[in-house]
């Protein structure tokens, strides 16, 4: 019972963070039909970018954290206003799957690339920021680095639905995402919301990454792997419901965890991907697997 | 401003009060949509307190005409909305000075409810979700169609083709326009919605905001205009009989 | 708006370039086969021979992802794991059966093709974004398999004794070059055969369905086949890649099955153009030659590639390829040669004859013969669906005869699409029958229904971008909907369509459009291309769904007039908010409100009955 315990612990720890970065990619594709395949890239750029500026520079742990979410903005906001716009709003107005899904793909690989010119190849880890033995309550053990996970969706989480529920803003920004004629009638200006979804989505995956890298340890390439199950959470919540991806990004975190734990270690993963292939095979509607994408 | 809302345009022209400003002025105005040219050259003025109704054949540029002088779309030409210059493509420039467009097709946000679709209206004016709740514009916007009551935490999307339109009205009043300018509003309706929706468009026309209206059967929008513009093949001008 | 014209025009210079007087598919074959027979005799034994052989075999891979991917927008990530199936399965019957490489090779593509088709029965039962779902686990679950099982070397990877050339006491110079040129031999087979496949009149069924799946089904294509014998292809040709790859490297490292794996083939086949074939043997070249250039950028390769594609992408969509299409375009525009109308080699007959003979349907269906004495065409029997506990259509029956004009309306909501559905095909209802000439079909699928002679329009514009009119419109008169892929290889019925589908044309008065790529048309002639695709077959029974939304009073009339000639040979049934339009043609009228049929008559009684007037007019 204690082992089902802890595993659920576990597996709803990497389950939130599979559901932020779902939640990510989700409310980001409403509002600018692209899906952001780089969303753990800029988690891996968060964890190795405080980890090499405060272990190898020496910077003060705050500096560190603050100048490493500043310099994922500002980059964020660059490609935004360099690449994105042309593909989007350029003359030559792309659209389907290159636009869809190739861009970030580009970006993923270039951010990969660049991390590793950085950070070298070898494993690292932003330090913890809440040092201590994991707690216990009875027989279940809470990594405090899994706590303050938790603690993280539930605060960015929360403060993106109070948003979206109860401000004039947050309802033209769920406006822009489902009618862009509609929301700029109103005078909603859409790319600016896309932009802000867009860094903001930077943002909370180097969050993310800084606060969960002292459980697992990162790589250059370890961006690659949580942006793919960001990418499955968000289609298996159907794309464009973040409650969904939400639900998706936490049970896929808790399926993964009980069959590790369960099956196999070795293979606990393999069976995984068998099993979510096999959901999708037989239950593509319920899933809500309506082309997204299209062209 | 003396005109009613039942004043056909084939009796005596109505008469706008001598001291009656322009509310619109467009002057060679042009919409081009990459190489295809949707408008050529319309030039036409909007009287303070009118009903103008712009109509021709589809496909001629009624629609895009709306659409340039809105700022939804680039243009070419001249447009002044009371007297100043409108930016090009600045949608919330023309709202901002009195001018908004209920666009053709509704374009509501389909999983939002009925209440913030019509809410989202006063976001031109304001960012604050308590100002709008509690202001006038939203009010009036929401009594305009008491039969909308009854689903107004319902999701627009899942409203009928007559409701929905009625919503995008709605939501054209919250933002408390000077001018309205409606783009087809009875595409797809059966004729009992499309009465009713040109009733509420007479009130509002009552209450003295100044319509535009663009329609391809002119029968309905001339019970309700005393003006009108004819366009066809993208040109478009003031008519003879009615002008001011 | 500008850059969609501009693209299409490209692809349909591009096409007419290939589908000129030359022999269909020999221009990128030979352009292949003569480049890498000279690079391979002139520097097989230098390094950069190496690369371009390397190279070579990963274009195999990218050829048929493009006929896959780029045309049929087929999106399965399933090409690294076949190329490993094809490379392990080299290097164990070399290593462990001392197979020579070039025998093993075959004996391994026949493996591949079975398991490919085996997998693919399962899979490709998904579409779009479910299928490369599904198939992106596939590499992530290879992976995991062999590195965990140690298979084959695992993490140490698989090295084979044998190489490529069959002869082993050859010099090393001369097995080198020897088993390039086998590659080069094989790559110019693969380009030949993609090409002759995308040049064929099934190239046109590949690209509606990359269009959208319903359209293509409607007009006939058995999309479940040629969906799963594109995935067959493309894991047959990687399978064929990798064995090469074993063949010539003589190593089988474990980072050819990996995710990565697959991520860098599609790198390969964007940069260099996804919609040409000659653009995914460039990508390869590019990406290969790229890993090996300099020390620098072979470390740093991730960020020159995501660079490189970020820019190549930004600068055209269609990759390379593209910019060197839009390149060439210019420069004749340049020097004064029009572009040609891409036309093909069809012929434009004379004005048809008014009376146009009935094509005779693929399938005849062998069920009860038609009564003589009961001369209806359709019938729906006591019709209902339900959505989850809504109910969408109730108790719906009614009949058409074989000619006439008949029109279906109704509020918003009512049904109506749903209806046109059922009869279409593409759903099917939870209770009641649908009969066509007395014979059950029910449960058949859209493209049988097709083939019986139903043909129809959809609400929303489904045309093949890139393509032109007569092109568009050929696409309902093919004939190879029951043959395999395998068999355009070699002969192609398209320019019968073609005739067909100008003739088509000429009789609705559109044979000046028939050159024109459709992105550059106005949508209301694109809905007047599709309809034209759906009188094209001659169909028994015609089903328009709102043909007239949009149109002007001047088009909607000519649109009446076609409607009448048409109804004199066709049964019509359209659904249409133009009540006015709907008492001028229809000789009935069906009125459906909240799934039920309300109303089934003429139209005098149509003008004069009061439950229309309340649902519809308003009294």
């Amino acid at each position: 019972m204690m082992k089902f315990g802890n595993l659920l612990i576990a597996g709803i720890t990497t389950g939130a963070i599979y559901a932020m970065f779902a939640v990510c990619v989700s409310v980001w594709y409403r509002v600018s039909n692209i899906l952001n395949l780089a969303v753990g890239d800029f988690a891996m750029v968060g964890a190795l970018g405080v980890d090499n500026l405060y272990r190898v520079k020496g910077l003060p742990l705050p500096v560190a954290i603050i100048c490493t979410l500043l310099v994922v903005a500002a980059f964020a906001y660059v490609y935004d206003q360099v690449v994105l716009r042309i593909a989007q709003d350029g003359p030559q107005r792309m659209d389907g799957i290159v636009v869809t899904f190739f861009f970030t793909f580009a970006l993923s690989f270039f951010i990969d690339g660049v991390a590793k010119m950085l950070f070298g190849t070898d494993v690292h880890a932003a330090p913890a920021l809440w040092n201590g033995a994991s707690l216990t309550l009875g027989s279940l053990h809470f990594e405090r680095a899994g706590l303050l996970v938790l603690a993280c969706a539930v605060i960015i989480g929360g403060a993106f639905w109070v948003y979206i529920r109860f401000t004039l803003g947050g309802k033209a920004l769920e406006a822009s995402g489902e009618n862009s004629v509609g929301a700029r009638i109103v005078g909603i200006d859409t790319r600016r919301y896309r932009r802000l979804i867009f860094v903001g989505t930077a943002v909370i995956a180097a969050i993310f990454g800084i606060v969960e890298s002292p459980l697992t340890g990162f790589t250059y390439l370890s961006g690659a792997t949580i942006s793919l199950t960001g990418f499955l959470a968000a289609a298996y919540g159907g794309f464009r419901k973040p409650g969904r991806a939400l639900l998706a990004g936490l049970f896929i975190g808790v399926l993964e965890a009980m069959l590790g734990g369960y099956v196999s270690a070795e293979y606990g993963d393999t069976v995984l991907y068998a099993i979510l292939a096999a959901m999708v095979l037989a239950w593509p509607r319920q899933l809500g697997f309506e082309s997204a994408v299209s062209g | 401003m003396t005109a009613t809302g039942s004043t056909p345009a084939e009796s005596a022209p109505a008469e706008s009060t001598p001291k009656a400003g322009v509310a619109l002025a467009v002057r060679n105005l042009s919409v081009s949509y990459g190489n295809v040219v949707a408008v050529h050259d319309a030039t036409f003025t909007v009287a303070e307190g009118d009903a103008c109704a712009i109509i021709g054949p589809n496909g001629n540029g009624k629609s895009s005409i709306l659409m340039g002088v809105t700022g939804m779309i680039r243009r070419r030409g001249a447009v002044e909305i009371f007297g100043a210059q409108a930016r090009n493509g600045d949608v919330r420039w023309a709202a901002r000075h009195g001018l908004t467009l209920v666009p053709e097709r509704r374009q509501l946000y389909p999983d939002l409810s009925t209440a913030d679709n019509i809410l989202l209206g006063c976001y031109t004016w304001t960012r604050s979700i308590g100002k709008a709740r509690r202001s006038g514009p939203f009010a009036r916007a929401i009594e305009l169609f008491p039969e909308l009551n009854l689903h107004l935490k319902q999701l627009a999307g899942t409203l009928s083709g007559g409701q929905q339109q009625m919503v995008a009205i709605a939501r054209g009043l919250a933002a408390d326009p000077k001018i309205l300018a409606v783009d087809e509003p009875c595409l797809g309706l059966a004729e009992a919605v499309a009465k009713r929706v040109y009733a509420a468009l007479a009130k509002i026309h009552q209450q003295g905001t100044t319509l535009i209206v663009v329609e391809e059967a002119p029968r309905r929008a001339l019970t309700l205009c005393n003006r009108r513009v004819e366009v066809r093949n993208g040109v478009a001008g003031d008519s003879v009989a009615g002008a001011a | 708006m500008n850059g969609l014209v501009a693209s299409s025009r490209r692809s349909a210079q591009r096409s007419a370039l290939v589908a000129s007087r030359v022999p269909r598919g020999l221009t990128p074959t030979a352009l292949v086969a003569v480049v890498g027979v000279l690079f391979v005799l002139i520097w097989g034994q230098q390094y950069t021979g190496s690369v371009f052989v390397l190279a070579a075999c990963y274009a195999i891979v990218t050829a048929g992802m493009a006929v896959q991917i780029g045309f049929s927008q087929q999106i399965a990530f399933s090409q690294s794991v076949f190329m490993g199936v094809g490379a392990y399965g080299v290097a164990m019957l070399n290593t462990h059966y001392n197979m020579p490489v070039l025998l093993a090779t075959p004996i391994v593509l026949v493996g591949s093709a079975l398991v490919a088709i085996l997998l693919g029965s399962v899979v490709t039962r998904a579409s779009g974004l479910a299928l490369a779902v599904a198939t992106l686990m596939l590499p992530l679950i290879a992976v995991g398999y062999v590195s965990g099982t140690g298979f084959l070397g695992g993490a140490v990877g698989a090295p084979l004794p044998g190489t490529l050339w069959p002869s082993s006491s050859a010099s090393t110079s001369v097995a080198l070059v020897g088993g390039g040129l086998i590659v080069i031999v094989l790559l110019a087979l693969a380009v030949f055969i993609s090409a002759r496949i995308l040049t064929s009149d099934i190239g046109l069924e590949l690209f509606v369905l990359g269009v959208d799946e319903r359209t293509a089904a409607a007009l006939g294509v058995r999309t479940p086949r040629r969906k799963l014998e594109l995935f067959v292809l493309g894991c047959v040709f990687a399978a064929l890649g990798g064995a090469l790859y074993a063949g010539t490297q003589q190593f089988v490292p474990e980072t050819l099955v990996d995710p990565t794996a697959e991520l860098a083939l599609l790198i390969m086949l964007f940069i260099g153009g996804r919609r040409s074939v000659i653009g995914a043997v460039i990508g390869a070249l590019v990406i290969q030659y790229l890993q090996g250039a300099s020390n620098w950028v072979s470390v740093n390769i991730l960020v020159v590639e995501g660079l490189l594609l970020t820019v190549v992408l930004l600068v055209d969509p269609e990759g390379l390829a593209g910019i060197v299409t839009t390149g060439v375009s210019r420069l004749r525009a340049r020097l004064g040669s029009a572009p040609s109308e891409g036309l093909g080699g069809a012929r434009l007959s004379e004005p048809s004859s008014p009376r146009r003979k009935r094509q005779t349907p693929d399938e005849v269906d062998s069920a009860e013969p038609v009564d003589l004495a009961d001369p209806a065409l359709l019938e729906i029997r006591s019709v209902f669906k339900e959505y989850g506990g809504l109910s969408v259509l109730e108790d719906v029956s009614l009949t058409l005869p074989e000619r006439g004009l008949f029109a279906l309306c109704g509020p918003n909501g009512a049904g109506k699409s749903t209806l046109l559905n059922v009869i279409g095909g593409s759903v099917p209802p939870s209770q009641g029958q649908v009969i066509l000439s007395g014979a059950d079909i029910t449960r058949r699928p859209p493209h049988e229904r097709f083939y019986q002679g139903i043909s129809r329009t959809f609400q929303s514009v489904h045309l093949i971008k890139g393509r032109t009119v007569l092109d568009n419109v050929a696409v309902a008169c093919l004939a190879s909907h029951k043959s395999s892929i395998a068999t355009r290889i070699a002969r192609s019925r398209l320019d019968d369509a073609r005739e067909q589908a100008s003739r088509a044309l000429a009789d609705l008065g559109m044979a000046h459009l028939a050159g024109r790529e459709v992105s550059s048309l106005t949508l209301e002639t694109q809905r007047m291309v599709e309809l034209a695709r759906a009188l094209a077959p001659n169909p028994r029974l015609l089903l328009l769904d709102e043909p007239a939304s949009g149109l002007s009073e001047d088009q909607r009339q000519r649109l009446a007039g076609v409607l009448a000639a048409v109804a004199t040979r066709t049964c019509v049934l359209l659904v249409e908010h133009d009540l006015a339009l709907v008492a001028q043609v229809s000789e009935r009228i069906f009125v459906l409100a909240a799934g039920r049929l309300v109303f089934d008559g003429g139209p005098e009684d149509f003008r004069s009955s009061p439950v229309v007037n309340t649902l519809l007019v308003g009294s």
